[in-house]
């Protein structure tokens, strides 16, 4: 057991991740953030009980359809929001409760880059004005033109070169891949440790994603940053993330390797994810693809009982329904998933 | 270049000629689309494929002469089931073509249905616009939308809903089935399932390739994705730049690169490379540098040469014309033309 | 953003401004306006007149409700206006013994069909000096108006009125032309000044024919020794009609209180929509993004102001507390704020939900930094054409209150104007050229400034959509 600064709020951790723990950035346990809707009379339960890790210079994919909670829980992790329970953890600390001190240093280190590449930036602003808040916020670079080094510095990172060509310009003279560069240059800035993703590349033409994707890996490699890329597809985290998670209904029922959640699912709505992509291969015209889920998502503010997967998975035996809700379940090799019937499906 | 129809028995039930809609700004004339031409056969879904800014939402919008001021076509003809629709002033286009020989469904549409109708009563309106023939009696009209709604999956009942009732796979469907009910030849559908979840997405096109086979319609498939065309497209249109740079059927273009019988413009290979695969592990994503032209000033030459890995002389400055390589495959290329002066070059 | 930046922007703005119409002639007028505000001490015949406005004495040498000078254009009959004669010839006549004889001769081109009000002459010097004033016409007829010995000194400015001071020796000279004529006045009942201007005939009272051409006023005086002296005396003519505006009852130039008029209007307007809108401004982007408490409060207190009516409220204060322009202007602030604070509100609520708002509360900025350097760029141009469109009804407010006779008296206003002329019988004496001038431009001014403000607001209007 490893000596952390435990807090009394901290909960146990639940499982065995079989991970190295000395390696480990940014830890979740059992995080949950509940919104009370219609005045109270709804809570909405948008992430339930989540808990992973990070490593250091890791790319974790948080993969999952619409309501899943992956966007809440980066805006968690981002503390944008406040969690209703759980604890985040940065390097062996727990920061879910920060003083505003603290809180300032703790967004030094955490970074987000979001989906809309446009929306992201105020218009008014200049690509140099956008790039140099952080450093005004956080008091770096005494003089303007040593905070205009950092700006043009960290532009040459991201390709915008020569820097000096895209400095004066607005947002909006830019193309989406361009701004997504200054996006993530505006995240580096900083020398940030972990960087969060939300959905990054899903605004670009798909021409444009890979290079933007292919920059933000290299830069990634070299400045061993670790990453959360929270995406709903699944196909482009098969390409740039290390590991994935799969999250439903505000709760991971999969995570490991790309290559051990992919090739080899077992929890039945990865399965049934996994068979829902189309891909760019001839011959499907006229084939109806088998869909291994029944119905439609329900409602965060009514997950079913039990487990939460189990009114829509074709497997569901009674077991499913009355018993409580599957922990992760670790297989080896770093893969764990939370299905109690695995083993006979 | 006429489609060659000498070798298919059917007359196409749409032909498209030359087709120019340019939008008249005040910055300019945006020529969003100059000058494209297809057949479309009976039971044959075209699927109409590019990135944003290629022209293939405004060929949707001008199939049905609607283009949004300040566009207008400009030239070319438009052919369904016999009639033209290009000059048509707009009472004819509503009564005797719009919905009752071509019908859209619209990107986004499923946001945009009236909040405060129930389908009913949507249905009713597209129907009491649109009607052409005599009219026939409510009980009759009733038979009709139920008839509808149950092909595309849906219950009765949900005629009696309000449209924030209903999920969002089941308002595309109601989408769908109101553009289906009153019978047309042809289906335009612009970005059906890009605003869905992946399951969701799955099943509409399910749906859609079902419709298909047993409405025997002809369907224009608007989309960026390849990955969806390739699921439910008989024949591919790949656009860029408001043109068409290749034509092909489903084995054509997702076959093998390099072969005849394969992709053969340099666009549509890249764009097939820098489509990630989810059942393949993919080492190395393609991406094109740069960023398709401005449309108020096209480039001189191929609009794809400035980009083009494979450009020479001939191709920056004399456009390509299309060119039909083999039976009813076009390209708009030199080089897959295998033109003389740019092999030579 | 530096300057090469405002600038850049400006010459946009500037592009888009000028295309409407409407905006162009605001500017204009508000050009004028300006320019007027700051260089009208220049051109006003009356410098000084501000601080003088209700001073008796400043004003003594002007007729009393005199029409303005052109309406002779539009009359058959031209009245005499009103001038000042400076430059006299002088003539020094040593007599011997330190005493000489001074002659300060003045000649007045006389061609008007109804003689002036008045004639003054101002005398100002030291010691014991005797003066006669002589009225030579073209007629050849002469006329001793006045003979006295004047203890005169150095600050002390004597008037010799015609029509106050002379009425005696006018008979006299009538007189010596006509006796009967000369038994049928009487000093209290004549008009001096017009006698010496007309035809001596039976009808000099009532239908008097002018004598034009040019008449000769000398000025002798008799210095007596060297401690004696009479500085260069000017004549004053109170003409029937005076000025560019006339005069009101209390014999004050109309043009010149218009022309002061305008500096006090642009800065009662100027500043009043500048300070509530900016305070409006800035509350509802307090109020609305960081809501709770703060924005409860605020809300209340906008609710509150914002259904108190402003003029009775203005009224009441007014007639009970007797506030400066200082305190009249805050209070109207006070209300005013609440104009732009409900669309800021609205405005900010939408801003806030903004992605470029949440990207900077994720680098760490204060909510002071997203306010100030975020959200009210965005509202800079709502604001400016929110100022500009107050300004007509700040204007028109302070000109009731003044109407009333409830405003601040030391200051210069047209709504002031407005109310001497209403209580002093300006309808009933038909003095149109003291009512129509004030009300006129409290219009004009309203109206280049709504005219700007519609033209911003069209221009920059509050584009709910950031992009």
């Amino acid at each position: 057991m490893c000596a952390l600064k435990m807090s009394p709020a901290m909960p146990e951790r639940p499982g065995y991740f079989g991970y190295d723990d000395s390696n480990v950035i940014l830890e979740l346990r059992l995080l949950r953030k509940e919104f009370h809707v219609h005045r109270g009379r709804t809570i909405v339960k948008a992430v339930d009980g989540v808990s992973f890790q990070l490593h250091r210079g890791e790319i974790l994919g948080l993969v999952g359809e619409s309501g899943c909670g992956k966007t809440t829980t980066g805006k968690l992790i981002m503390k944008l929001i406040e969690p209703s329970s759980g604890a985040i953890i940065v390097d062996g600390e727990d920061r879910t409760r920060l003083p505003r001190e603290r809180e300032i240093e703790y967004r030094r280190h955490v970074q987000m880059i979001f989906q809309d590449p446009y929306a992201s930036m105020n218009p008014h602003f200049k690509v140099k004005d956008v790039l140099e808040e952080p450093l005004l916020i956080h008091k770096i670079g005494r003089t303007r033109s040593e905070r205009m080094d950092m700006v043009a510095e960290v532009m040459e990172k991201v390709k915008m070169s020569p820097a000096s060509e895209y400095m004066d310009r607005h947002p909006h003279m830019l193309s989406g891949g361009q701004r997504q560069r200054i996006a993530t240059a505006r995240t580096l800035i900083l020398k940030p440790q972990i960087i969060v993703a939300d959905e990054p590349v899903s605004m670009i033409d798909l021409s444009t994603r890979a290079e933007i994707l292919h920059l933000m890996k290299s830069i990634q490699r070299e400045m061993e940053l670790s990453f959360l890329y929270i995406t709903h597809d699944i196909s482009t985290a098969r390409f740039f993330t290390d590991r994935i998670a799969v999250m439903y209904l505000g709760r991971i029922v999969e995570i490991g390797s790309q290559d051990e959640v992919i090739d080899h699912p077992i929890h039945p709505y990865t399965k049934a994810l996994i068979a829902a992509v189309c891909e760019p291969v001839p011959g499907r015209v006229g084939i109806e693809r088998e869909l291994q889920v029944k119905g439609e998502i329900p409602s965060a503010a009514a997950i079913p009982a039990g487990c939460r997967f189990h009114p829509r998975c074709p497997f569901a035996a009674k077991e499913c329904a009355e018993l409580p809700e599957p922990e992760l379940e670790d297989i080896g090799g770093g893969h764990l998933h939370a299905c109690r019937r695995w083993k006979e499906i | 270049m006429s489609d060659n129809t000498a070798s298919s028995a059917a007359l196409p039930v749409l032909t498209v000629r030359d087709l120019k809609l340019h939008y008249f700004t005040s910055k300019g004339v945006v020529r969003a689309l100059d000058g494209l031409s297809f057949d479309l056969l009976p039971g044959e879904t075209i699927g109409l494929v590019g990135e944003s800014g290629c022209g293939k939402t405004t060929t949707g919008v001008a199939l049905l002469n609607m283009p949004s001021p300040p566009g207008r076509i400009v030239e070319g003809s438009i052919r369904i089931d016999g009639t033209e629709i290009v000059g048509l002033g707009d009472h004819e286009l509503r009564r005797k073509v719009r919905w009752s020989k071509i019908s859209m469904v619209f990107q986004g549409a499923m946001n945009c249905l009236t909040p405060v109708y129930t389908i009913r009563k949507l249905m009713r309106e597209t129907y009491a616009e649109h009607f052409v023939g005599e009219r026939i009696d409510a009980a009759a009209i009733e038979e009709l939308m139920r008839k509808y709604v149950t092909l595309v999956g849906l219950p009765e009942h949900v005629l009696g809903r309000y449209p924030h009732e209903l999920s969002g796979g089941m308002k595309q469907r109601v989408v769908i089935a109101m553009a289906l009910f009153l019978e047309p030849k042809v289906i335009v559908m612009d970005e059906p399932t890009t605003a869905l979840d992946v399951i969701v997405q799955a099943q509409i096109l399910n749906l859609i390739k079902r419709l298909k086979r047993e409405l025997k319609l002809s369907y224009i498939f608007i989309t960026h994705d390849l990955a969806t065309e390739a699921e439910v497209a008989d024949r591919i249109l790949v656009m860029y730049a408001g043109k068409m740079a290749e034509l092909g059927s489903n084995e054509e273009i997702f076959g093998p690169v390099g072969s005849r019988h394969g992709p053969l413009h340099p666009y549509t290979q890249k764009l097939l490379a820098s489509t990630p695969l989810l059942r393949k592990k993919v080492s190395e994503l393609a991406f094109i540098p740069g960023a398709p032209p401005d449309l108020i000033d096209p480039p001189a030459g191929c609009r794809f040469a400035p980009r083009c890995s494979f450009a020479k002389e001939k191709c920056r400055s004399v456009e390509p014309p299309v060119a039909e390589i083999e039976n009813r495959h076009m390209v708009a290329c030199w080089k897959a033309m295998e033109d003389p002066e740019y092999v030579r070059a | 953003m530096n300057l090469r930046d405002s600038m850049e922007s400006l010459r946009d703005f500037w592009a888009e401004f000028s295309k409407v119409k409407t905006g162009l002639v605001g500017l204009a007028l508000l050009l004028a306006f300006v320019l007027l505000g700051i260089f009208g001490s220049f051109i006003v015949p009356f410098p000084g007149a501000s601080s003088h406005w209700r001073d008796i004495t400043f004003w003594q040498d002007n007729p009393q409700a005199a029409p303005p000078v052109w309406v002779n254009f539009f009359s058959a009959t031209k009245g005499c206006p009103s001038t000042t004669l400076t430059k006299p010839t002088v003539n020094s006549q040593d007599e011997g013994n330190g005493v000489s004889l001074e002659t300060f001769v003045f000649t007045y081109a006389y061609r008007y069909d109804l003689p002036p009000r008045d004639m003054v002459v101002r005398l100002k010097g030291t010691g014991q000096v005797p003066v006669s004033i002589t009225v030579e016409r073209p007629d050849g007829l002469s006329a001793e108006i006045y003979r006295d010995q004047l203890q005169l000194a150095e600050d002390d400015v004597q008037r010799v009125s015609v029509s106050r001071n002379c009425a005696q020796a006018v008979i006299e000279f009538v007189r010596g032309q006509n006796e009967d004529l000369a038994s049928t006045m009487s000093p209290e009942l004549i008009k001096p000044i017009g006698i010496l201007f007309s035809k001596l005939d039976t009808h000099v009272s009532d239908s008097p024919t002018p004598v034009k051409g040019e008449y000769k006023i000398t000025v002798t005086a008799l210095i007596l020794s060297s401690d004696f002296k009479l500085d260069k005396p000017a004549i004053s003519i109170s003409g029937y009609v005076s000025g560019l505006l006339g005069t009101d009852a209390s014999k004050r130039d109309v043009f010149t209180g218009i022309i002061i008029g305008i500096r006090w209007a642009l800065i009662i307007g100027i500043l009043t929509s500048v300070v509530s809108v900016i305070a409006g401004v800035l509350l509802g982007i307090i109020a609305a993004y960081i809501g709770g408490a703060v924005d409860w409060l605020l809300t209340r207190l906008y609710e509150l102001i914002y259904l108190l009516p402003v003029l009775p409220f203005l009224i009441v204060i007014s007639a009970i507390f007797k506030p400066s322009i200082w305190t009249l202007i805050t209070i109207i602030c006070l209300f005013f704020w609440t104009g732009s604070f409900k669309t800021v509100y609205s405005m900010t609520l939408q801003i806030k939900e903004e992605t470029f708002i949440e990207a900077s509360r994720a680098l760490g900025s204060s909510a002071w930094r997203i306010m100030l350097k975020h959200i009210s760029p965005i509202l800079l141009p709502y604001s400016f054409a929110s100022m500009a469109l107050s300004i007509p009804a700040i204007i028109v407010y302070e000109a009731s209150v003044s109407l009333l006779g409830l405003g601040d008296a030391t200051i210069v206003s047209w709504g002031q104007i407005l109310e001497a002329a209403l209580s002093q019988g300006a309808v009933i004496n038909r003095l149109w050229w003291w009512v129509v001038p004030p009300g006129l431009m409290i219009a004009l001014m309203g109206m280049s400034f709504a005219f700007l403000g519609t033209a911003l607001d069209k221009i920059l209007h509050p584009k709910l959509k950031t992009r």
